[in-house]
Order: structure tokens, then C-alpha cells, then sequence
């Protein structure tokens, strides 16, 4: 690792570290100027309420909160939640988004998979039938939402197998936590996953038809190199520079679907807890899950970044 | 064009006739290629009809789309309620009409008010660039670092949940990609020797940026635009899926589809007609999208 590239890493942690104190800060202001509060549905009144808001600083101003929130946020303490009274945010959070980073995980793995697998097959048949039938299903694919092809795979899985097979073998509608994670799992990321491959496959498909054009490609057929070597080992990895650059945004949208997803199969991960906590007014759950977040897809552009030195080492910083 | 007037070619040193073909305008040239695509012609004519489906159901639905009571619960197609009922006995296909209206104005609407801002701000930073360019990239920078859809979220639960409010929420998440196509654009076009005359001959920054460079980036961003119609009506149905979409009792698609999922165990026609719906629309505008990209740039063909 150069000097440079650890100079271009502190930017990058820098511009992270900017960016997750604008946002926790706007978040932070937005959700505490909502109407209401976090205690609607306990019907306190008067001087109850007001020990209760006393109880969790709620009564001071806005930046003295936010203060206090970054002095236990870099200790790792992200307060405690309003809605369940007491509840640590921090363990609840991190065991949430383990299963939404195996939820997420495996979505990105299918996307990637697949796309990449049917950019190659078009590419190589282009203008054939192959060519128009994957590049024609790749833009279906991302114009069914995701929560449309969650919906499918309930019925398929859920329901239609049940009936079929008397009951025998089925997905659970609802997360019951006692099957293996990763089996529960494999509808919602199969849904997840579908929507976004698409996108790789265009982009894959666009990347393998400008390189196989270069010198080098016919060089090494030129060489006598079995035509599969040719496409693996030097179309593929060149092919696969664009493919990286759209990994940052193709994680953004997988955590956008995952909300959704997690919503509608119920599944115990950040994405329900955000929406839970946002309709419930608790605060400090949705700004936790918030900056969480915003972390996390700092450090996945990081990482994609640095991917880029891996796959071509031209590539400095 | 009577009193203009045209010095003839001498005839000694040219006489092969006019060589320059018809003049025909970005838009005649566009048009005419998007023509010859069968999917964006296939797209075109399906969206025309989508908008006709929205002003007639301002005026006319087979029963009041709000209407609780038209049949029973979750009753199942028929020729009298030829989509069904849903879990209200409201008439399913007066719903999923109204419903256009709500997809297509977030659509559009999104679209529009990401327009304005994007071009805006990209070209202030494309043209001006020194620190105002490097606070803007910061700015997109910022936003490309945060989950979109729960940006959206904490915005509408922060304006309340208006058709014109969710449409503000949706646009503050996508129109960074905008600024960025347009930064990148002026970035280019400002180099340019027209640019330079116009800037000789002493026009002013405003003069130069919607005269001259704006109008030359036309294709590109309406390219870019017609890409964040599906993209805001995709998220608009998130946010009415996740019950932060229009409020009640307005029809929309993703609503319905919500309501739809919540009954899968004793019917499927609620959730199947709104999903089918929102799929062949943002099939409908990404072809269209496609189409239109390569009918003004023909060299980006994939």
C-alpha cells in the first residue's frame, strides 16, 4: 500500500465521518421537531409528562441533545430507546443488523452472481436470441419491484407449495426465528436480489462487448488461447471495472429494498426496526438506525473503492 | 426567410447541386428514430393510454373509488366488478384507476421538481466551479453516503403525507444524479468556442448558462429525466407499501398492493392487479427511456 492510497483512505474516512455528522445531526433535528411525542400512547398529562420528558433530557434544547447523543455515540452508546423504556439501543441494533447484513449479503451475492453470469452469456451470443431474451428479462427485472416479486415468492412458496404438497414442505409466511437463518432467508433475498441484478446485467453486457473490442483480446486469441481463458481471465476482469462502480449505488438499493422486504416478511432486521421506529416517534432508535446506515454504506464506498486497486492495479490513489 | 440572401456558389468551382440535407430539428430527428423502435412505440402507446385512464377517472369510474359497500369483502372478479372487490367492498378497478393518477403525478411531478434543481445546481457548479463547485460536490457526496428510501421516510413523516410533500421527499433522495450529469455537462460545454464568443461579446453568466449551455445539454437531461419517472413512481409505491404513502382513503397503487399482501391467505386478485400494474408502467417508461436515449444519442447505444 502506497502513501498515497493511505492519504486517499483519510480523505474517504474523513468525507465519512463529515457525512455522518450532517446526517445524524439532520435527522436528529427532524425527528424531534415531529409533533408529538414518543409517549402519545401512554396518556400522560401535565406534570407526568413532563418527569417522563425530564427523565430523558427530552425537555432541553435541541443541540444540547445532540451533544450529549455524540459524546455516548463515540463510545459506542447510542442511548436508550423510548417506546420499549429502557432498552439499549446499541446491542439491539447490532443484533438487528446482523440479520439484515445476511439478508443483504446474500441479496448482493445473487445480484452480482446472476447479473454478471447473464451479462457474459449476452455479450458473448450477442444479436442472437440469447442477447435479446436476457438483455429483454434484465429490464423487466428491474421494473417489478421488489416487493411485487416478495409478494410472488409468498405465493409460489408459501402458499401454493403448501397446498401442493399437502402441507408437507412450505415457506413461512411470517419470520419464525426456529428454522436455519440462511433457509428462512433465501425467499427474501432471491426477491431482493432479482430486482437489482438487472442492472448489473446491462452494465456487465455493455462492459464485455467494449473490451472484447481492445488489442489486447485479440492478442491473446492471437496467442492460441483457448477462447474460454480469453473471456474468463482477460475480457471478464477488465469487464469487471464498471461492474465495481456501481456496487456503491447497488448497496444503497438493496438497503432500500430491504426495508421493504423486512416489512413484509417480518423480518427482524434494521429495516423494520427504522420503520417501526419512525411511526412510534422513537426517537433515538431512528436516528441510531440512521447513522447506522449511513455508516455502513460510507464504509461498503470505501470498500468498493479499494476493490477497484484489486482489480486493476493501474488504479492508484 | 423571403428577404434573406443567399450569395450563389459560383458555378466554375461547384455545381453539383445542393448537398446539405433537409434541415430537420432535434426533436423531428429524435422522434423519428424513437419511431422506428418497436418496445419505446410499444411504451409510448401504452403510457398515452395510462394518461387518458388518469383524466377520465377524474371524471368517470364504474363506482366511487372510495366507496365502501359497491360489493363484498374480498369478492373475487366478476362481470359486475370485473377486478374484484377489496377488504372494504370497494370496487377494485375504480380504485386501481384512480390510483394512475397518484403513480403518474409522483412520476412526473418528481421528475419535474428534480429538473429544476438539478439543472440548477449542476450548472451553477459546472460554470462557476472554484469553491462553489467543491461545497455543491460536497453536498451530492453527502447525500450519495445515505440511504435514499429512509431519507424519504423521515421527510414525509416530517411534512405530513401530501400527494405535492411525498413528491419533495422522493426528489430530495434522486436529484443528485441529476446535478451530477449536468455538472459534468456544463464542465464540457463551457470549454467551447460558441461559450468563449458569447462570453467575448459580453453576455451575462444567466445569458450564457440557460442560452447557450443549458440548451446543449437538452438530450442528456431528458434522457436523465424520463430515467427518475419510474425511479420516483418505484419509490412513491415504497413509501404507500410501507403506509406513509398518500393518506387514505386516495387510491394508489402501492397501497392497494400493501392491502393486497395482508390478505394473500384468502385472495389474490387485490394484491395481483395493482403489482401487475406497477410492473408494465416502470416497464413501459424504462423502455421509453431506452428508446429515447438512443434516439438522441445514437453512439450510446447498448
Amino acid at each position: 500500500m502506497t502513501r498515497g492510497t493511505l492519504i486517499y483512505i483519510g480523505q474517504r474516512i474523513l468525507l465519512i465521518i463529515v457525512t455522518l455528522l450532517v446526517v445524524s445531526f439532520g435527522v436528529f433535528a427532524a425527528v424531534h421537531s415531529l409533533p408529538g411525542n414518543a409517549f402519545v400512547s401512554a396518556h400522560l398529562h401535565g406534570q407526568d409528562l413532563k418527569d417522563l420528558l425530564h427523565q430523558y433530557g427530552l425537555d432541553r434544547p435541541i443541540p444540547i441533545q445532540y451533544w450529549d447523543f455524540l459524546k455516548g455515540a463515540v463510545h459506542g452508546d447510542l442511548g436508550t430507546s423510548l417506546q420499549i423504556q429502557g432498552e439499549a439501543i446499541t446491542p439491539l441494533v447490532i443484533r438487528e443488523l446482523s440479520v439484515s447484513m445476511e439478508l443483504g449479503g446474500s441479496a448482493l451475492l445473487i445480484t452480482v452472481g446472476l447479473g454478471m453470469l447473464f451479462g457474459v452469456l449476452a455479450a458473448m451470443r450477442q444479436n442472437t436470441w440469447v442477447d435479446y431474451l436476457l438483455t429483454t428479462l434484465a429490464v423487466i427485472g428491474y421494473s417489478i419491484p421488489s416487493f411485487v416479486l416478495a409478494t410472488l415468492g409468498l405465493l409460489v412458496f408459501g402458499l401454493w407449495l403448501h397446498d401442493i404438497t399437502g402441507g408437507a414442505f412450505y415457506y413461512p409466511i411470517q419470520w419464525t426465528g426456529t428454522y436455519g437463518t440462511l433457509a428462512e432467508l433465501s425467499v427474501p433475498a432471491i426477491a431482493l436480489g432479482l430486482y437489482t441484478s438487472g442492472q448489473v446485467t446491462r452494465i456487465t453486457r455493455a462492459a464485455m462487448l467494449d473490451v472484447v473490442q481492445q488489442d489486447y483480446i485479440r492478442t491473446a486469441r492471437a496467442k492460441g488461447l483457448k477462447e474460454r481463458v480469453v473471456t474468463l481471465r482477460h475480457a471478464l476482469r477488465n469487464a469487471m471495472i464498471p461492474v465495481t462502480s456501481i456496487l456503491g449505488p447497488l448497496i444503497v438499493g438493496i438497503i432500500a429494498g430491504s426495508v421493504v422486504i423486512e416489512n413484509i416478511f417480518g423480518i427482524p432486521g434494521l429495516g423494520k426496526e427504522f420503520v417501526r421506529s419512525i411511526t412510534a416517534h422513537d426517537y433515538n432508535v431512528t436516528v441510531g438506525v440512521f447513522t447506522i446506515y449511513a455508516a455502513l454504506i460510507g464504509v461498503a464506498n470505501l470498500g468498493v473503492d479499494l476493490l477497484y486497486t484489486v482489480i486493476d492495479p493501474r488504479i492508484r490513489y | 426567410m423571403a428577404t434573406t440572401v443567399v450569395t450563389p456558389v459560383p458555378t466554375t468551382e461547384y455545381s453539383g447541386g445542393t448537398i446539405a440535407r433537409e434541415q430537420v430539428s432535434l426533436w423531428r430527428d429524435g422522434w423519428r428514430r424513437l419511431r422506428r423502435n418497436k418496445l419505446a412505440l410499444a411504451a409510448v402507446i401504452y403510457l398515452a393510454l395510462l394518461v387518458l385512464v388518469a383524466i377520465v377517472s377524474f371524471f368517470w369510474t364504474p363506482y366511487k373509488p372510495n366507496f365502501i359497500g359497491a360489493c363484498d369483502t374480498y369478492q373475487t372478479p366478476s362481470p359486475a366488478h370485473l377486478f374484484g372487490c377489496d377488504e372494504l367492498g370497494r370496487d377494485s378497478l375504480s380504485r386501481l384507476m384512480a390510483g394512475t393518477q397518484v403513480s403518474l403525478f409522483e412520476g412526473v411531478g418528481t421528475a419535474l421538481i428534480v429538473l429544476v434543481v438539478g439543472v440548477t445546481v449542476g450548472l451553477i457548479a459546472g460554470y462557476f466551479r472554484g469553491v462553489v463547485d467543491a461545497i455543491i460536490s460536497l453536498i451530492i457526496n453527502i447525500f450519495y453516503g445515505i440511504p435514499t428510501l429512509l431519507v424519504a421516510l423521515v421527510l414525509v413523516v416530517l411534512l405530513g403525507q401530501g400527494l405535492v410533500n411525498i413528491m419533495v421527499a422522493i426528489s430530495a433522495t434522486i436529484w443528485m444524479d441529476m446535478a451530477r450529469l449536468v455538472r459534468g455537462q456544463t464542465l464540457s460545454i463551457r470549454e467551447r468556442e460558441y461559450v468563449e464568443a458569447a462570453r467575448a461579446s459580453g453576455a451575462k453568466s444567466g445569458k450564457i448558462l440557460f442560452g447557450h449551455i443549458f440548451p446543449n445539454a437538452l438530450g442528456p437531461i431528458i434522457v436523465q429525466a424520463t430515467f427518475i419517472i419510474p425511479v420516483a413512481i418505484l419509490t412513491g409505491a415504497f413509501l404507500s407499501f410501507l403506509g406513509l404513502g398518500v393518506p387514505p382513503p386516495q387510491a394508489d397503487w402501492g397501497g392497494m398492493a400493501s392491502e393486497g399482501t395482508a390478505a394473500i391467505r384468502y385472495v389474490t386478485h387485490i394484491v395481483m392487479f395493482p403489482s401487475l400494474a406497477l410492473s408494465v408502467t416502470l416497464l413501459a417508461f424504462n423502455f421509453f427511456g431506452d428508446g429515447l436515449r438512443d434516439a438522441f444519442d445514437p453512439r450510446q447505444r447498448r
